[in-house]
């Protein structure tokens, strides 16, 4: 039903009104977006999709580059001590919040030990401030920072939403602290001025700004003076808003209607791969059948991913070759080419592991059970039509090796309940970490808190350790690269899919669009205007 | 004698209520999975996050305990917080009211004067016109509503450019939402109408009235109309539960504030205060709505009273 909409919205307005490219540029510009923020307090953040607007209002005291290192922003050095310990952060003396508050040293010390609070964020506290001991004020423009213990992931947290400056004033006089809202200020280009739930937020410019992140196209203030973001969660509506003019810019473009905006000469698309991990399937080694090694790389091979990817998202997927995304600096390249699409070796597998009968309607048995397997999926979290994706892969892997891959999307307590109970062969996930370091270390260890393919590899265990105790960018890509190896090529966990993708599409007047370097998400609007 | 009626009548109100309530509770409590991965949800999960979530929300308490001290606060027109928002559910609730309130009624409006319009036209009329209204009512109940307004957006706003297709901000933010929402009504009642209407006028009295030299329109519109109203009346009712489910989709299609959309966003992510509160909400407004029918039921029909 709804893969029919598109289509036929397309038939309708493909034939009607003029797109707004020869209306007069607006002064202010309208954004629809697909996801609404849970909260707009940067230190409560919890959706990748929000960084556009987390840093529209706040500014991070680092930022994140492409390739991986970080450069300046609110802080313009940082020096970290020999044994990690200790991280010394010189800042700006020039920087006010929007309510008028001079941001110093001190004003970051009172940020991060907000994180203190009981309650205040929990799970900011228990992993990305694990380490955290002490912050202490040297001068206004220098902070000290004590970890406990080595932490390679410090910087990232100092780079991201969560180290978004809050005014110290307003953390304490905020009418609801955990919401943010107009009363809870940061020092970003953009001043919040409203928000009205389910329906737009809405920002004026800063005046005042000449503080940008490292890597900023312009200096001085934003260039457009007011910007609306509408909430439209329905893709083919935006589609609608964008080419009838009614909004100048859109994220989230579905594969089937890229075609019409890329054929439409007033309008633009981009896209950018998301960092993190890239969409994959785990095999659950813990029970039958995938903790036969043959099984999985039989499953594997049975599928023709660029096929399935073809057909799926019509050439806009990124195929994935790692359980790293290729967008991380920790990617490592030489895992490609080696798996999938061999039909011959997956069914030489299965016969090799025993699966030779085939019943009735053509399924692989085995002493008398079929080769069943199934993937639980929380609704609320299937996007990127990878509902679609699931079928047509159930569809190779029943034709080409007799495979019975059952696809099940519940509600996410019936999935929860499912991988509690340990009720299924195959756990789909992509996670979009900044980092790709930080989901692994959350995938991969004995014990990982979604290690949903009991996968236990003493080596791979102390890897990650390394790797999270050090800030040499180097050294961790090494030894990334180790444990990618181990889980895709020697032991054939994973089964990656794509990488996952953000699109923007916008007017042809509309310039200075891109994307967050450190997540591959859209970036806030402080480079954005309309003209030349 | 008639105050016992409205005390009687209050007091199965608050039972309607009090096992809405209990209802959606168990509801949720039987439903699968724990709430505290609920709030976990796609995050990070540790003992020492679980432990905070448990702490924050009281969660460890035996279920009976949290029940009643759900059922005290609510007493105390305390709706709780939102797992989800980390606001008040009253304040969430307030500030979404309006616009699902103004939707609502644009599209009770919609259907009503449609549905009346039509059947008053075409009641007792020829067979074409009979067959081109019943064939516009069918389409109009059986098209899904998400299909109408997308329809309806494609033609009159992305193509015509009449309307807006977003937010709450002026009258025409709500004619298409209000179309959408409206037309399954008018198709439904219009028929129930006519139908009514056309017996009506097969009866005694219209033929006397006819032979008082009454013209058809009159007849339809000052007598008939009154008896055709009580079936149509009570499908308001059920027209009530259209709107609000309805309400879920339009306000996520056109991107309006509302409760429905409120709803979904609680229902998907296992909000249980705001989900409560929403079902709370529905039973009171069909409490009401059920009440009033009752008393319009003997202004329309004085026969009712007795």
């Amino acid at each position: 039903m709804k893969r029919l909409i598109p289509a036929l919205l397309l038939a309708l307005t493909a034939c009607g009104a003029q797109p707004a490219a020869q209306q007069a540029a607006p002064a202010s510009l309208t954004w629809a977006i697909e996801t609404q923020p849970i909260t707009l307090n940067p230190q409560q953040w919890s959706q990748n999709k929000a960084r556009l607007l987390v840093f529209n209002q706040f500014d991070a005291l680092l930022t994140r580059k492409q390739d991986g290192s970080f450069g300046p922003w609110l802080a313009t050095a940082w020096k970290v001590s020999d044994d990690g310990l200790s991280y010394t952060l010189t800042l700006r003396d020039d920087v006010t919040f929007h309510d008028g508050t001079t941001f110093d040293a001190a004003a970051v010390k009172a940020n991060l030990d907000q994180f203190r609070v009981p309650g205040y964020n929990p799970a900011v506290a228990a992993i990305q401030l694990r380490a955290y001991k002490e912050a202490k004020v040297i001068s206004p423009t220098t902070l000290e920072i004590t970890l406990k213990e080595p932490d390679g992931l410090f910087l990232d947290f100092l780079a991201s939403p969560y180290a978004g400056q809050v005014s110290p004033k307003s953390l304490r006089s905020a009418k609801d602290l955990k919401f943010g809202g107009p009363d809870l200020v940061g020092t970003g280009p953009f001043i919040l001025d409203r928000y009205v739930r389910g329906q737009e937020i809405h920002y004026r410019r800063n005046p005042a700004y000449r503080w940008p992140r490292d890597g900023a196209a312009h200096q001085g203030p934003a260039h457009l003076p007011e910007i609306t973001y509408r909430f439209l969660p329905e893709a083919a509506v935006r589609v609608g808003a964008l080419t009838s003019g009614q909004v100048q810019v859109i994220e989230g473009v579905p594969a089937t209607e890229a075609g019409l905006i890329k054929s439409d000469p007033g309008l633009s698309l981009q896209t950018a791969l998301n960092s993190g991990t890239a969409f994959s399937y785990y095999f659950n080694l813990s029970r039958p059948p995938f903790d036969d090694q043959r099984v999985r790389r039989a499953f594997r091979e049975a599928v023709d991913v660029d096929a399935v990817l073809r057909s799926v998202y019509q050439g806009t997927a990124t195929r994935a070759w790692s359980i790293v995304g290729k967008a991380s600096t920790f990617y490592d390249a030489s895992l490609e080419d080696t798996f999938g699409g061999d039909v011959a070796k997956a069914n030489a597998l299965l016969d090799e592991a025993g699966w030779k009968q085939r019943d009735a309607q053509g399924f692989r048995v085995k002493d008398g059970k079929r080769l069943s397997v199934r993937t639980v999926a929380s609704a609320a979290f299937v996007r990127d039509r990878r509902d679609i994706l699931a079928q047509a892969i159930q569809a190779q892997v029943k034709q080409n090796a007799g495979i019975d891959f059952q696809v099940r999307i519940v509600d996410q307590g019936t999935a929860q309940q499912a991988l509690d109970d340990n009720e299924y062969e195959i756990f789909e996930n992509s996670r979009g970490d900044s980092d790709a370091g930080a989901a692994l270390n959350l995938i991969l260890p004995r014990g990982g808190a979604i290690n949903r393919a009991h996968f236990s590899d003493a080596r791979v265990d102390k890897w990650l350790a390394e790797a999270g105790a050090t800030a040499d960018q180097g050294r961790r890509k090494e030894l990334y690269a180790k444990a990618q190896q181990v889980v895709v090529a020697e032991k054939a966990v994973v089964f990656p899919i794509y990488v996952p993708a953000d699109q923007i599409a916008a007017q042809k007047s509309v310039q200075g669009l891109g994307f967050d370097p450190a997540s591959g998400t859209p970036a806030g609007a402080y480079d954005v205007r309309i003209g030349t | 004698m008639a105050r016992l009626g409205v005390v009687r009548r209050l007091g199965s109100g608050l039972a309607v209520l009090w096992a809405a309530a209990t209802a959606s509770y168990l509801a949720l409590l039987l439903a699968p999975g724990d709430t505290v991965d609920i709030l976990v949800g796609d995050g990070i999960d540790t003992p020492e996050i679980r432990a905070g979530i448990i702490r924050e929300w009281g969660l460890d308490r035996p279920e009976i305990v949290q029940y009643l001290s759900y059922l005290w606060r609510l007493l105390h027109g305390d709706l709780g917080r939102s797992y989800q928002l980390q606001r008040g559910v009253g304040e969430v609730l307030a500030t979404q009211v309006g616009p699902t309130v103004q939707l609502t009624l644009a599209a009770a409006a919609v259907g009503v004067t449609l549905a009346a319009a039509i059947a008053i036209l075409t009641a007792g009329r020829g067979r074409a016109a009979r067959g081109v209204a019943s064939a516009a009512e069918l389409v109009a109940v059986s098209v899904p509503p998400f299909l109408i307004g997308i329809v309806l957006l494609a033609v009159f706003s992305f193509t015509l450019g009449w309307f807006p297709v977003s937010g709450a901000q002026g009258p025409s933010a709500v004619v298409l939402p209000a179309l959408a929402l409206g037309l399954p009504i008018a198709g439904v009642l219009g028929q129930v109408l006519r139908g009514g209407l056309e017996r009506a006028l097969e009866q005694p009295f219209a033929v006397t009235a006819r032979a008082r030299g009454l013209t058809e329109r009159a007849l339809v519109a000052r007598h008939a109309l009154r008896h055709a109203l009580i079936p149509a009346v009570t499908l308001a009712g059920w027209f009530t539960g259209t709107l609000l489910g309805g309400a879920v989709i339009t306000e996520v299609l056109f991107g309006r504030p509302g409760l429905g959309r409120v709803a979904m966003d609680a229902v998907t992510g296992r909000d249980m205060p705001v989900v409560m509160a929403v079902v709370l909400l529905s039973a009171v407004v069909y409490v009401t709505i059920s009440t009033l029918l009752d008393l319009a039921y003997r202004a329309i029909d004085p026969r009712i009273r007795g």
